[in-house]
């Protein structure tokens, strides 16, 4: 029985990356893209064996112990109430550690959200139960910019409405930009909270109603497509609040943006003679 | 030693107590034992319930939109469509599920069952100090059992938002479409609260007054004093919870803005307060889990516990920093930046505690003498199962590991390790220890092992792959994963861990075949009053105690872990003796 107790942990934790391995993975993560997603990737793979090399050290011992210690007639335990230094080494050793992990950690966290840099394309990304809207800069490479406050059924993203950068911006409901350039994200929500979550990103980020998150940026090194993931429950529809993502490459993009800027101008022209017709009218 | 020294006890008067009719002995009573034992088969009835809620969960995960076996076609309509799990009746059931298990089944478990029958025996009083507030505690337990069973049969349904009943989605009806059933949540809540606070009031009460003669603070067992900071901890954070469950109540029903962005109101608001009610909820889960864990490895370790103050300081460290690490919870909620920065720096060191008391139960067994009955084999599986949950926790702590794990099944894994490893194993092993002192007999040893050893493998499998699984990408509270691409390939482990939590349900009929056997012909096996050999004060009374607990106040002479004294003929030496001149007990 006692060789039943040391065989088990030994089965239940293989078993996960006995079948990883399939996937050429011991996480089973998809493959991160972005460009300090690796630093992320890098710190968990350091807790990792940090943790593992924890846990089998001190599992060997307590699991030595039970076996080495384990009633036997005629033989007394030993009475001992402690050791005081040994509290203290096992005190301070642990404070190290995390006091190490807690610097790395927030070194890195810094790094990942330092200021996006100037030339980054920003998209405003709008939540809702249950979907994404996209904005983008139109030809003048400016976005008009956002007001909480002045989003409305009708103005989906709280466009300022005398910003005269917005005027050729233009909506999508995919979010495509291109690869190797930083893109600089402004999120909403509309309704109830909900996240932008890609996990070959490594990145999560709540959208709250009333805020703008204004500190998301990314780089994605290759053209791929992925999925848009919602990751805050927020309603019925949750689960299949989704959109794509495409990642093109700079040919690809320029391709798709002006496609997409002639569209919304043809739009508004044609909106502005309905209008006019209407004042003749 | 302590300053503080304990006061007699007022009269314990066992002498002359009428017999009591059933109504006064089962149903409104004011004898500790017995309330413990109301909120004990209360909780296991709300055990099965919350479990078989999880294992809907699990089967529309592993195998989506199809029709659950056998019982689908009884599931309400909010729930279920021609046998098959809708998403908004998912919500419900993940919602329904962690909110009946965190308040309807572990607190009042740890809390309600073993702190009120073990607090006034391990500590020598009578009874608690204000028995009819706690029979009140527990009818406001039922009570409060009753509200959130009936959120099932509201118009719309059960609340779908989450445990966690994140703001605006939970406080505004045309968001959440549930209004009355998350109306019923948060009065449950609320009323649940109530019961926590009179409860912790109690207890607190208790051991600074009641205790025996010679019961000083450091000879307390280790089971009242995680139960005591536990009961400080409930007093200091459920308030919170409390109100703000009765802000979203307003918020919900009255027209107020507390959460509510277009009313002014602010939805992080509701986050801050759930945490700074929450995080010191998960140490409530795990502190009393913790003392009845040190109980058992000293008894069949036959040694003091290694380090018995350092334990206690490291309790109290755990209750004290957990007020300072609620925004572990919300480092990427659209928080201010820097402020995620120095939660992470508290949360590392909330960390270092449970690693010295994880390194003291290990110092408790070496140089044991290990006795592996069941109550012994949950006991150590506790301390491994925690040793993992803790170490995950370390991952998310580091605040860029959390930008990718946040919100997805690693932190299921997480906390599935060291509620059900951790507090779920001690609960389990803590009724194999203490339920010949409650019942006056013993539960079935093999059927105890073959109980142990499939919930341990059951668990690890149902659970471990959720590490796996949220590192692949998979969120928490999604109805149906494959309609992700990107998760579609993760199916195997779901259908793994299904069908681990499968075993899991199954096995816990083992268990419970196990109380119904051994109660059905209790005279057969019949405890002694001291059947492991133990020191503390429950142990040199009757099994069960009667009215009043002791005959004749006891006296307190040491520590409750003097095991294994040398120059003594027995392994033991129970608090009420006084050691011998010839032996010299060691300082702690
Ligand atoms: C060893 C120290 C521990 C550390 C460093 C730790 C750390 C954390 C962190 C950082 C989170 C938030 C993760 C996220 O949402 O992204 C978390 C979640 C959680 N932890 Fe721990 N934890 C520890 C111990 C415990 C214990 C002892 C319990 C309970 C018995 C517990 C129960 C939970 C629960 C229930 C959640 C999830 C709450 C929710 O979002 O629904 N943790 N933990
Ligand atoms: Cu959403
Ligand atoms: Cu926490």
């Amino acid at each position: 029985m006692k060789f039943l107790l040391r065989l088990l942990p030994v089965l239940a934790f293989g078993l996960s990356p006995a079948l990883a391995e399939q996937y050429n993975n011991l996480y089973w993560a998809p493959p991160n893209v972005t460009v300090g997603g690796e630093e992320i990737d890098k710190i968990l793979n350091f807790i990792f064996w940090l943790t593992l090399l924890v846990f089998i050290a001190t599992q060997a011992v307590y699991i030595t112990y039970l076996v080495k210690y384990r009633r036997r007639p005629g033989v007394k335990a030993h009475y001992s109430h402690g050791n005081n230094k040994l509290e203290i080494i096992w005190t301070t050793i642990p404070v190290l550690i995390f006091l190490g992990l807690a610097i790395y950690s927030n070194r890195v966290w810094k790094e990942l959200f330092r200021n996006p840099p100037p030339d980054a394309l920003q998209v405003n990304i709008s939540s809702y139960q249950f979907g994404w809207d996209f904005r983008y800069p139109g030809a003048d490479g400016k976005l008009g910019e956002v007001e909480v406050k002045g989003i409305t059924a009708e103005n989906k993203f709280g466009v300022k409405a005398d910003d005269p950068a917005a005027a050729d911006d233009f909506t999508a409901t995919e979010l495509v930009f291109p690869a190797g350039k930083p893109v600089h994200i402004i999120l909403n929500a509309r309704d109830v909270i909900h996240s932008f979550y890609v996990p070959s990103f490594r990145l999560y980020q709540d959208a709250v109603p009333g805020r703008t998150i204004s500190w998301v940026w990314f780089e994605v090194k290759e053209p791929i497509n992925l999925e848009l993931a919602c990751s805050q429950l927020c309603g019925k529809g949750h689960y299949n609040m989704k959109a794509p993502i495409r990642v093109l490459s700079q040919e690809d993009y320029d391709k798709w943006f002006d496609g997409k800027v002639k569209a919304a101008a043809q739009a508004r022209a044609m909106d502005d003679e309905k209008s006019l017709h209407a004042a003749a009218n | 030693m302590s300053a503080i020294t304990a006061e007699p006890p007022a009269s314990t008067g066992q002498a002359h107590h009428p017999e009591v009719g059933f109504f006064h002995k089962y149903i409104w009573t004011y004898d500790h034992k017995m309330i413990g034992i109301q909120y004990l088969w209360t909780a296991l009835f709300f055990l099965l319930v919350g479990g078989g809620l999880a294992l809907l969960v699990r089967y529309q995960l592993a195998w989506p939109n199809t029709p659950v076996p056998l019982i689908g076609q009884f599931l309400p309509a909010t729930v279920a469509s021609d046998g098959a799990i809708i998403p908004g009746g998912y919500n419900m059931l993940v919602t329904m599920h962690a909110t009946l298990m965190v308040f309807f089944v572990v607190m009042p478990l740890l809390i309600g069952t073993f702190g009120n029958f073990l607090i006034p025996l391990q500590i020598g009083a009578g009874d608690m100090a204000f028995p009819l507030l706690n029979e009140l505690s527990y009818w406001l337990y039922v009570v409060s059992g009753f509200l959130i069973l009936a959120a099932f049969f509201a118009p719309g349904g059960a609340p779908g938002t989450g445990w966690t009943a994140y703001a605006p989605l939970s406080a505004e009806a045309k968001y959440n479409g549930t209004q009355m059933g998350q109306s019923l949540w948060g009065i449950a809540i609320f009323v649940n609260g109530l019961s926590s606070i009179a409860g912790a009031t109690n207890y607190i009460t208790t051991v600074v007054n009641m205790r025996a003669p010679g019961m000083t603070m450091f000879r307390m067992p280790l089971t009242v004093w995680s139960l005591f900071i536990t009961a400080i901890l409930l007093v200091l954070a459920v308030p919170v919870l409390s109100a703000a469950a009765a802000m979203l109540f307003c918020d919900l029903n009255m027209g107020t803005s507390f959460f509510k962005p277009a009313g002014g109101g602010q939805p992080l608001l509701w986050q801050h307060l759930f945490w700074f009610f929450g995080h010191p909820e998960v140490y409530i889960l795990i502190l009393p889990a913790m003392g009845l864990v040190s109980e058992i490895i000293a008894v069949f370790a036959r040694k003091p516990i290694f380090g018995y103050k350092a334990m206690v300081y490291a309790m109290i460290a755990i209750g004290f920093l957990g007020f300072i690490v609620w925004g572990h919870h919300m480092f990427v909620s659209g928080m201010n930046l820097t402020l995620s920065a120095t939660f992470s720096v508290s949360t590392m060191f909330i960390a270092v505690p449970s690693a010295i008391k994880t390194f003291n139960w290990m110092g408790t067994v070496w140089r044991g003498s290990i006795e592996f009955t069941t109550a012994m084999c949950f006991a150590l599986a506790f301390v491994t199962m925690f040793v993992i949950g803790g170490l995950s926790g370390i991952f998310m702590a580091s605040t860029p590991v959390d930008l990718f794990v946040h919100h997805t099944y690693f932190i299921v894994a997480h906390f599935h390790y060291v509620i059900f490893g951790g507090s779920i194993l001690a609960i389990f092993g803590a009724l194999y220890f203490w339920f010949p002192k409650m019942f006056g007999c013993m539960l079935n040893e093999t059927l105890g092992k073959v109980h142990f050893f499939l919930t341990f493998i059951f668990f690890n499998l149902a659970f471990f792959p959720m590490h796996n699984l949220g590192l692949g990408g998979m969120m928490r509270r999604i109805a149906d994963p494959t309609v992700y691409e990107h998760l579609r390939q993760l199916q195997p482990l779901n259908q793994i861990s299904t069908i681990g939590a499968m075993g899991l349900g199954f096995t816990t009929f083992i268990f419970l075949g196990n109380i119904i056997i051994t109660l059905w012909n209790r005279k057969s096996h019949p405890a002694p009053d001291n059947p492991w050999h133990a020191n503390t004060l429950e142990w040199t009374v009757p099994s069960p105690p009667g009215h009043g607990n002791f005959p004749v106040t006891p006296t307190v002479y040491h520590g409750p872990y003097e095991y294994s004294v040398p120059g003594l003929d027995k392994d033991y030496l129970p608090q009420t003796e006084p050691a011998p001149a010839h032996v010299k007990l060691e300082a702690h």
